[in-house]
């Protein structure tokens, strides 16, 4: 599944490195020279801009995955805990 | 909570100028709740304490799974760690963030625990695991040699419309995720967690765990790879006709 267009694609990055740099891409960590290469290579290839854009969605939906709210199994314990502590420290602000 | 800060940051952002960084925005508005919440937390608000406890419990029981043999472990590991914060809370000096700091406090005690347990050994190989090797990817994507070098030999296949909504709108699709999160090994899933499932930033995660930015960005990109792969699977499984 070889990209199908004529030319290998003029860049100063390649496919494979743009793939390892996407997430720190995704996270503007990168320095500006290299952002501006990763952008322009994106801007003309087909499957690297695919793949930071599902990369992009993997860091989107792990952050709104549905998540099992937990609480401690002795949670009543850590409360009384707190509130004694509190009144151990009447100052403390 | 990523929505409460997006929602925040866009009424900022007319302030925001200089700055291109999101992770800048959201950091200087959590801030303030923070310094609120530590506040309360110190005139003894019970309520701040289980907002606290709240925030961060899940998260705090999911990572300490990555050091110590069980869930049970792991729940005394954080109780303890509550505990300790408790304890510490009136000589905490806002350093670092009260995230950062009871954070530190639980790997510190899954790892000991972890120790006691002589998981040892186990530890120092998952500790040793090579952060400088660049095989986030599988370079038999790439062309190795000629003038196509560097360049995709199967380029990934677009997922059509595939939005972070419509993921999750599939059961099937959540668990994919899910299990795919759960078999990392503990340095990927301990900057998973807390940069996107927690939406911590990328210097605090570093400090937390201890890591140089690089060192965060390789194992952040790793485990988001595989949980692409993950997505991969499932949407390839459910169409079978490509
Ligand atoms: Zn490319």
């Amino acid at each position: 599944m070889a990209q199908e267009e004529g030319q290998p694609i003029f860049s100063e990055v390649t496919c494979q490195e743009i793939a390892q740099w996407a997430s720190a891409y995704l996270d503007e960590h990168v320095e500006d020279e290299r952002k501006r290469h990763i952008a322009l290579h994106l801007a003309i290839c087909a499957g690297c801009e695919t793949y930071v854009k599902q990369i992009a969605t993997v860091r989107d939906v792990v952050g709104i995955l549905p998540k099992a709210i937990e609480q401690p199994s002795d949670s009543q314990r850590l409360r009384q805990a707190f509130v004694a502590r509190a009144r151990r420290l009447p100052a403390s602000r | 909570m990523n929505v409460e800060i997006s929602g925040v940051t866009e009424s900022m952002s007319h302030r925001m100028v200089a700055s291109r960084k999101p992770e800048l925005n959201s950091s200087a508005t959590v801030a303030n709740g923070k310094v609120a919440l530590l506040a309360r937390l110190r005139q003894g608000d019970e309520r701040a304490f289980d907002e606290l406890v709240t925030r961060h419990h899940s998260a705090l029981i999911r990572m300490a799974m990555g050091y110590v043999a069980d869930r049970e472990v792991a729940e005394e590991v954080v109780q303890d760690t509550w505990m300790v914060v408790i304890e510490g809370l009136g000589r905490f000096e806002g350093r670092s963030s009260l995230r950062t700091w009871i954070f530190g406090i639980m790997i510190h005690k899954a790892k000991d625990r972890g120790v006691r347990e002589k998981r040892h050994t186990t530890f120092s190989s998952f500790e040793s695991a090579d952060d400088d090797g660049d095989d986030a990817t599988d370079p038999s994507w790439f062309h190795q040699s000629g003038e196509w070098a560097g360049h995709w030999a199967f380029p990934p296949q677009p997922w059509d419309d595939q939005t972070p909504e419509k993921l999750l709108a599939s059961q099937q699709a959540i668990t994919a995720m899910n299990r795919a999160i759960e078999a990392l090994p503990r340095t990927l899933k301990d900057v998973l967690i807390l940069r996107d499932v927690e939406g911590v930033e990328a210097k605090e995660v570093c400090n937390i765990l201890k890591i140089t930015e690089t060192n965060l960005y390789v194992r952040l990109h790793r485990a988001r790879e595989r949980v692409r792969q993950a997505v991969e699977a499932y949407l390839v499984g459910r169409k079978p006709t490509m």
